[in-house]
């Protein structure tokens, strides 16, 4: 399946211009706020396996709201964020939301990041008919809750839409790309879609070489390496997670073995772009720190200080993309709703996301679809000269980059 | 093991708990303290499992992970499909199959113990994890538990779960209280103290032992169908993680892993930090002081909380009045003192038994009688022990047959042997080191021959311990008193097992002369009681005045037997003893 280039929504001139309203970049001296905070109750994981990722939510969410604070707040009142650590575990997750919404009384909430604590979130806020904004929710299909609302526009067949606009960006090289091999981890988020992947390159007439699956965790990518070289595919396609990318191309080197076209679904950024191996390397993204995303004041301000926030906390990669995108919009998302409709009402503010969506960060939101999705705006971006650019599609290509396939 | 008592307090306290806890919801509960209890219930039900068996047997398991884990996927697979409550039976029932199926294996292999036995649970988490993920049960991408249907008690789905959750801890609590004043608990305590000593005297470890894994794994399992309604997504990686078995060790070690009642304490105080400490640093605050607590309750509290309350309790009970020693005479539950009869106790035929090789006892024929002491002497290496070895079934023999009281014995294992009354006493004294010197007679009369009830076990061991002279020391633990006083106390067990054959496998040897003689007395005192005694001793003064026949073994063979005077003037005897040169006229 062909992504039609015009369903892809990019930010005009006067979208952004809406969005720095909406979301308070104008100069601080418009909009002094007042009054009682309005308080947003929220976890991240903070502790556990995914604190790495959540310290990127964290110091996203701060900088919004200071921006937002000097620019109105919500009803112009500051925002207070209640933040409390699920330790990255589900269960604590669905009871500290209990908590916000019962105990703490918080006027709004907003959305852990990952996927299963955020479905703990969601049966919460279910429960308490409560708006729910959240991001970098992996599994659209699994989200029921007519307030969901995801801050990671995904479309609500990811497996679908995004492997195609993948394969899309490959073939618009115009090169062979013929034979594919198919590595992936057991990680639902990944081995989802690279299921979906499989039948995409199928639609497209391209061969599976090889389908190599390895379990979350796994370390020596030895015998992969192995696998990957004797199928010898066009294509590399990786559901990987954080290092696993850099671990299995560690693995090739060793055997003498580069593959000749790679791509890697949600690596670790910092660590594949630096590597020498990581030449040429494909990944998917919604926002990254380059025009035309940061072409706005909001979020180069964003983008400035999430630099010299994360460079304080001591983390290795400092530049902004898709966990923090996905994290800044739904901070947006929430906002703007708020803001538009003069309301903290959780119904009025559902109504208003499904009508008008939300002009965030990482383009123009909808939520009108199935399951409160809209446009799938995944795109693809590849490591050049050591840097990561965005290549897919054409519209939102990093000036002067195109994909490289060989 | 605490006293027995008929004391249902405990039980009464958990089902008013579970009443009270219950009836929350009703007067209005804010749902985040049912969201939080259900938590500390969650927590308590997994560690009060884990503790039914590894904190009552020792087998320490890393593995409850996978019990756990059945429990959630089978909510998971089945939850849209039947009632929820079937899917907690399922779950616990399947989690017992496995837990079942894995101990018919492991615990028949006697090295698999200790941190073996810990390993391999732990490689039973990590396979069934793998099985769940590369088979439909999952996947790969999870399993959503949004289609399941709750029964909304108190108009309420989330009450529902707060109340299974619930209950399933306080069903935890109650089986564990149950196992731990039961037959069956006290035969863990005695395992996880010294398994072979417990199969020795009458404890059926094996079937204990898978009984103790299945219930564990019964009620990890129900805890994790609860669980899997309560996060509502499932995936292997968050439900096979190592975190589940390691808190449930934390909490159980730091709570008191012997008691029913340790884990819950370690479990509320662990998760009740965890779970409540969760803005700012307070969450990395929480964790260390957890981490220092333990390290504290580690050194200075090696019964958890739950040891530390129980002996402040104990302290201030008042000791019970001791009864005045007892004639061994007069001794109410000894048999009458039985004539030598003819007729054969025992007769083992052509025992043989190998080592790698060499042969430790090569075609051993002989009798014991009824009311006889039959001496059994030879010299270091002989096969003596190996010998009562055989006859109490620890080791099975290559050949030969072994018939008790005219049945047929040789395929027994050692519990069943013990029960038709054979009873030993190990050269170097076994005694349970974590019961009291009354605890552990108890063990034998309840699981020995005579098959006592608890009360009636206790009287004899009171009465028994009168008997050894050991009645002052009956609370003490077997560190707390001496070597002779501990071979005692295995004498007490063996009589308290009402034994009709007590093998005594050289009872005098460490003993002072003054002990010795002491032991002698008691020992014809036992033989009073109608027991036939197999008398293993190096001390010839001592044979000489007790046996009534001698059997001579040197390398694995009988090479003299017959009356104590004869047998040890014969030449053979004396060349065994001295060599060839010194045996010559």
């Amino acid at each position: 399946m062909t992504i039609s280039r015009a369903k892809i929504p990019q930010p005009s001139r006067r979208e952004i211009l809406a969005l720095a309203l909406a979301a308070g970049a104008a100069p601080a001296a418009f909009a002094q706020t007042s009054g009682a905070p309005v308080r947003v109750g929220g976890t991240l994981s903070l502790t556990g396996p995914l604190a790495a990722t959540g310290a990127i939510h964290k110091i996203v969410g701060e900088i919004f709201i200071q921006q937002a604070n000097k620019a109105g707040g919500m009803l112009g009142r500051p925002i207070e964020w209640v933040l409390l650590d699920d330790q990255s575990k589900p269960d604590l997750a669905r009871t500290l939301y209990e908590r916000l919404i019962t105990v703490d009384k918080t006027d709004l909430i907003i959305g852990p990041y990952a996927t299963a604590n955020i479905l703990s979130a969601m049966s919460v806020a279910q429960r308490y008919n409560k708006i729910l904004v959240h991001s970098t929710f992996g599994i659209p299909k699994l989200a029921a809750y007519e307030r969901h609302f995801p801050g990671w526009p995904l479309g609500p067949n990811p497996e679908v839409t995004v492997n195609a606009m993948a394969i899309d960006g490959i073939l618009s090289a115009g090169k062979p790309v013929k034979t594919v091999t198919i590595v992936t981890s057991k990680f639902p988020s990944v081995n989802f879609l690279a299921a979906g992947a499989r039948e995409e390159f199928k639609k497209r007439g391209i061969a599976e070489a090889a389908f190599i699956e390895f379990e979350f965790g796994a370390r020596d990518f030895g015998p992969i390496a192995a696998r990957v070289r004797e199928a010898n595919a066009d294509l590399l396609y990786m559901g990987a997670i954080g290092l696993e990318a850099n671990q299995l191309l560690e693995a090739m080197e060793k055997i003498n073995y580069t593959p000749k076209n790679h791509l890697y679904l949600y690596p670790a950024p910092g660590p594949l772009s630096l590597s020498p191996l990581g030449k040429d390397a494909l990944s998917l993204t919604i926002y990254e720190d380059l025009p035309p995303f940061n072409a706005n004041p909001q979020a180069a301000e964003m983008a400035k200080l999430y630099r010299e926030a994360g460079a304080k906390a001591g983390m290795p990669f400092v530049d902004p993309e898709t966990q923090a995108g996905a994290g800044y919009a739904s901070w947006q998302i929430l906002t703007g709703a708020v803001n538009a409709t003069k309301s903290l009402d959780d119904e009025a503010l559902t109504a208003h996301l499904k009508k008008n969506g939300a002009d965030t960060i990482v383009g123009k939101v909808r939520f009108d679809g199935p399951g409160n999705y809209g446009d799938d705006l995944m795109r693809l971006k590849q490591v050049q000269d050591g840097k990561w650019a965005v290549v897919w599609p054409k519209a939102v290509q990093t000036p002067g980059k195109t994909i490289v396939i060989k | 093991m605490g006293a027995p008592r008929k004391n249902y307090a405990a039980p009464a306290g958990i089902g008013a708990a579970a009443l009270g806890f219950a009836a929350l919801p009703m007067f209005g509960a804010w749902p985040f303290a049912e969201s939080f209890l259900y938590l500390l219930f969650f927590w308590i039900a997994l560690a009060t499992s884990w503790t039914v068996l590894s904190g009552y047997s020792g087998y320490v398991s890393f593995g409850h992970g996978a019990f756990y884990g059945v429990g959630v996927y089978a909510t998971a697979n089945l939850g849209a499909h039947v009632p929820v409550w079937l899917c907690l039976l399922a779950g616990g029932l399947l989690a017992a199959c496995l837990g079942a199926a894995a101990g018919l294996v492991v615990f028949r292999v006697k090295r698999l113990r200790g941190e073996l036995f810990a390993l391999l649970t732990l490689a039973l988490a990590i396979v069934l994890g793998t099985v769940i993920l590369n088979t439909p049960i999952d996947g790969g991408p999870g399993i959503s538990l949004m289609a399941v249907h709750l029964p909304r008690i108190y108009n309420n789905a989330s009450s529902t779960v707060y109340l299974l959750g619930m209950l399933a801890a306080m069903a935890s609590l109650a089986a564990a209280w149950a196992v731990q004043n039961s037959r069956l608990g006290r035969g863990l305590f005695a395992i996880a103290d010294d398994e072979d000593a417990a199969e020795i005297l009458g404890v059926p470890t094996l079937r204990f032992k898978i009984a103790a894994l299945a219930l564990s794994a019964f009620l990890a399992g129900a805890a994790g169908s609860v669980h899997a309604l309560f996060v509502s997504y499932v995936t292997v990686g968050e439900t096979f993680s190592i975190t589940v078995p390691l808190f449930v060790l934390l909490m159980s070690v730091l709570g008191g892993a012997r008691r029913w009642y340790g884990p819950a304490i370690g479990a509320v105080f662990v998760a009740g930090l965890t779970n409540l400490l969760v803005g700012g640093d307070w969450a990395l605050a929480a964790r260390a002081l957890i981490g220092f607590t333990l390290i504290v309750a580690t050194l200075y509290l090696p019964e958890g909380v739950a040891g530390l309350i129980e002996h402040k309790f104990r302290a201030r009970e008042k000791p019970e009045p001791r009864r005045a020693p007892m004639p061994a005479s007069a001794n109410d539950n000894a048999p009458a003192p039985a004539p030598i009869s003819g007729a054969p106790l025992l007769r083992i035929e052509d025992i043989r038994l190998a080592f790698r090789g060499v042969r430790a006892l090569d075609g051993v024929t002989l009798d014991i009688r009824e009311g006889e002491i039959l001496g059994l002497v030879g010299p270091n290496g002989s096969g003596k022990s190996t010998l009562i070895n055989v006859i109490s079934g620890f080791y099975r023999p290559d050949a030969g047959s072994l018939v008790f009281a005219g049945e047929d014995a040789s395929g027994d294992e050692g519990h069943r042997r013990a029960r038709r009354g054979i009873a030993r006493t190990f050269q170097i004294p076994r005694p349970f080191r974590r019961l009291t010197v009354l605890e552990n007679v108890v063990v034998a009369g309840e699981f020995g021959a005579r098959g006592l009830d608890h009360a009636a076990a206790l009287a004899c061991a009171r009465e028994l311990l009168e008997f050894v002279g050991l009645a002052e020391r009956a609370d003490a633990l077997p560190a707390a008193i001496n070597l002779h006083q501990r071979k005692f106390l295995e004498l007490a067990r063996a009589l308290a097992s009402g034994a009709r054959l007590i093998m005594l496998d050289e009872v005098l040897a460490g003993l002072t002369p003054s002990e010795i003689t002491t032991a002698i007395a008691m020992v014809r005192k036992i033989r009073a009681t109608g027991a036939a005694i197999l008398f293993v001793e190096h001390n010839m003064r001592a044979v000489l005045a007790l046996a009534d026949r001698l059997i001579v073994l040197n390398q694995g063979k009988i090479i003299a037997q017959g009356g104590p005077r004869a047998v040890i003037s014969d030449p053979a005897v004396i060349s065994a003893y001295l060599g060839d040169d010194d045996a010559q006229p």
